[in-house]
């Protein structure tokens, strides 16, 4: 499923002439990571919001192709009409991956150093133990 | 039984494979956050020994993550996962380390206000707690230091507000007071302090409890009060791996004089539930201060991530409509999933980061909540659903923000809401007296939680009296937000902080 998500937060996050893109950050570790780290709600979430994304080109931009399948400009078109669905579930679904994909984004040096933010260092991940 | 401890220690997680932690102490204390740690801290001083147990695992500000994906990772309860069952789905945001959410909230210190004792009197029977109360919050202050937030930590962000207040004549618009010293205006209050410059109870009164002889356990959630008939005689649960969350052995702290209990708003309830407290009114009369953001785009950077996190504030409109207005910088991380659309166009508006700023009403909300058991039993399941009311309110409070914005030289607001542009120029706020009322539309959490097992007076409407007893039960005290009966209007640290020093300061004739 991991290829899924992938696919849907960079269509997402797509790189732009002013901004890199969820591609450019790294996307494979952090999913790897996130994936071992998050409880398996967190990520059947993701990975639910993640297939509502792929299936629903039909019903925004008229196609009945998954998402992945789309021409750039129809997925462009996709991801933003998805994204701001009426239905508030939809919604909730999207946001969701949204949020897991903009914690790799907002975090990765390249896109500090774009809003002239210092790198962030590594979470250390440690806790006392006596 | 043994007693398998020796004062002064700290005991963090223990693996199935390792000895049961047996101990007993005076007081035993579950939780550490802003109720825990100052009931414990009071404890200790009188010369009673005292054991912290914290769910949580002992964080040091070198151990602070510094990325949000590290802050909920760390930090947080569930990852920040836990959403409030309503129309809407509004995340619930409480922090599971030692010293609670005084880790990482923005350590924001405002006084009970007057009329909320008065409140407290007429509508609970609560008397005799403001002197009190009042006085403990001074002493409070004293020890762990409050400060304004100080004027090279302010960043532009805090500096707009401020003026945009003043320019719209607020009655009380001002730069925050808070728990630090000397704050660096590093940005990173939201994933703990760094810098050490927050006053989180994991770098005073916790460590001071321990240097007193204090037992500390920590990545130990509490699964009961043990008791013996209606009196509370300890603790028992089973030690959590703080990234793995495996199960390890378990732990039973016995307490020779009473059990305090400061799990939080969600959880407090819910481990009297299970430790055979029976009550009407537990669970119930849950309430917050729901509260959502609107971002002002302006010509210049502002760089909101410079600065004190949240250094402005105004309870200008705490009465009417019922509104705290302030400032919350987030970062880029929060940022992308918080504007709204997907593909190009987000990506164009995130392109303009640097040159917003977010700043957030909170709103002193009438609607009423619960808090029961999930279906297993162990986590909490909070309802609420807000009355049209409290949804007016948070509109009146966008519309507020948006003229502090323009006053303070916005060119654009975004307001954030499902069916509104996504940005307002200064001649189209007026569509916000419009605007949707359903808040399936707004982005929002809830913070600053009250209530679950309430004080006062009437055992039918209430879980404990005024000095923090269970009713109808001996030696078992209820000491965080969760007695809170009433919204308060204001940040909630410094009244858990005295409401928690009062009822420790009753168990040693204090």
């Amino acid at each position: 499923m991991t290829p899924l998500v992938r696919a849907a937060i960079i269509l997402l996050y797509p790189r732009t002439e002013l901004m890199p893109g969820a591609d450019d950050c790294d996307l494979d570790a952090f999913l790897e990571r996130f994936r071992r780290e998050a409880s398996p709600i967190v990520w059947i979430g993701i990975v639910a919001g993640a297939l509502l994304f792929h299936l629903s080109p039909v019903f925004t931009v008229g196609v009945p192709l998954p998402a992945f399948a789309l021409s750039p400009e129809k997925a462009d078109l996709h991801a933003d009409r998805i994204a701001n669905s009426s239905i508030y579930l939809v919604r909730q679904s999207i946001f969701l991956v949204k949020f897991a994909a903009g914690m790799a984004w907002g975090a990765h040096p390249r896109v500090r150093e774009r809003f002239a933010m210092a790198p962030l260092p590594p979470d250390p991940g440690t806790w006392r133990t006596s | 039984m043994s007693v398998a401890t020796r004062p002064g220690r700290h005991i963090p997680f223990r693996g199935k494979d390792e000895r049961e932690l047996d101990a007993e102490v005076d007081f035993v204390v579950v939780g550490s956050g802003a109720g825990g740690a100052t009931a414990a801290v009071t404890l200790a001083r009188s010369g009673a020994s005292v054991a912290i147990v914290e769910a949580g695992a002992w964080r040091d500000p070198e151990d602070y993550p510094h990325s949000a994906y590290g802050g909920m990772r760390d930090l947080m309860e569930d990852w920040s996962t836990q959403v409030a069952r309503g129309r809407a789905l509004w995340p619930v945001v409480q922090a599971r380390t030692m010293g609670g959410t005084t880790v990482v909230n923005s350590a924001i210190c405002v006084r009970t206000p007057d009329d909320i004792f008065a409140q407290w009197e007429t509508e609970h029977g609560v008397r005799d707690l403001k002197q009190r109360v009042l006085a403990a919050e001074d002493r409070v202050e004293r020890e762990i230091t409050v400060e304004e937030v100080p004027p090279a930590s302010r960043g532009r962000s805090n500096i707009l507000a401020k003026r945009g207040g003043d320019l719209l004549g607020w009655s009380d618009s001002h730069y925050m007071r808070r728990y630090t010293s000397g704050c660096e205006g590093a940005g990173q209050c939201l994933q703990g302090c760094t810098k050490r410059r927050k006053q989180s109870m994991n770098l005073n009164y916790i460590p001071e409890t321990r240097a007193r002889g204090g037992l500390i356990v920590s990545s130990a959630p509490v699964d009961r009060v043990m008791s013996d008939g209606p009196r509370a005689v300890g603790v028992t649960g089973r030690f959590v791996h703080p990234t793995t969350r495996a199960e390890g052995t378990r732990f039973r702290i016995h307490a020779r004089k009473a059990v305090v209990v400061a799990a939080s708003v969600t959880h407090s309830p819910l481990l009297l539930l299970r430790s055979g407290v029976r009550s009407p009114a537990l669970g119930k009369f849950f309430r917050s201060h729901p509260g959502t953001g609107v971002f002002g785009c302006y010509d210049d950077p502002i760089d909101m991530n410079v600065g004190a996190t949240q250094g402005w504030a105004s309870i200008a409109f705490r009465q009417d409509p019922g509104l705290k207005l302030e400032t919350l910088a987030i970062p880029p991380e929060l940022v992308a999933s918080r504007f709204s659309g997907g593909g190009t166009l987000l990506m164009s508006r995130l392109a303009e980061f640097r040159h917003v700023a977010m700043w957030c009403l909170a709103v002193r909300a009438e609607t009423v909540g619960t808090i029961s058991p999930s279906l297993f039993g162990h986590r909490p399941v909070v309802h609420y659903d807000m009355v049209p009311a409290d949804m007016e309110r948070a509109r009146k409070g966008v519309k507020l923000l948006a003229q502090q914005h323009f006053a303070a030289g916005a060119k654009e607001i975004i307001p954030g809401i499902v069916g509104m542009p996504f940005k307002l120029t200064k001649d189209e706020i007026g569509v916000l007296d419009d605007a949707p009322l359903d808040p399936r539309c707004y982005v929002a959490i809830l913070s600053h939680l009250f209530g679950g097992c309430v004080m006062g007076n009437d055992p039918r409407t209430s879980v404990v009296d005024s000095r923090g007893r269970v009713h109808g039960w001996e030696r078992l005290i209820v000491a965080d937000a969760s007695v809170i009966p009433t919204n308060l209007g204001v940040n909630p640290q410094h009244t858990i902080m005295g409401l928690a020093a009062t009822f420790a300061a009753d168990l040693v004739g204090g």
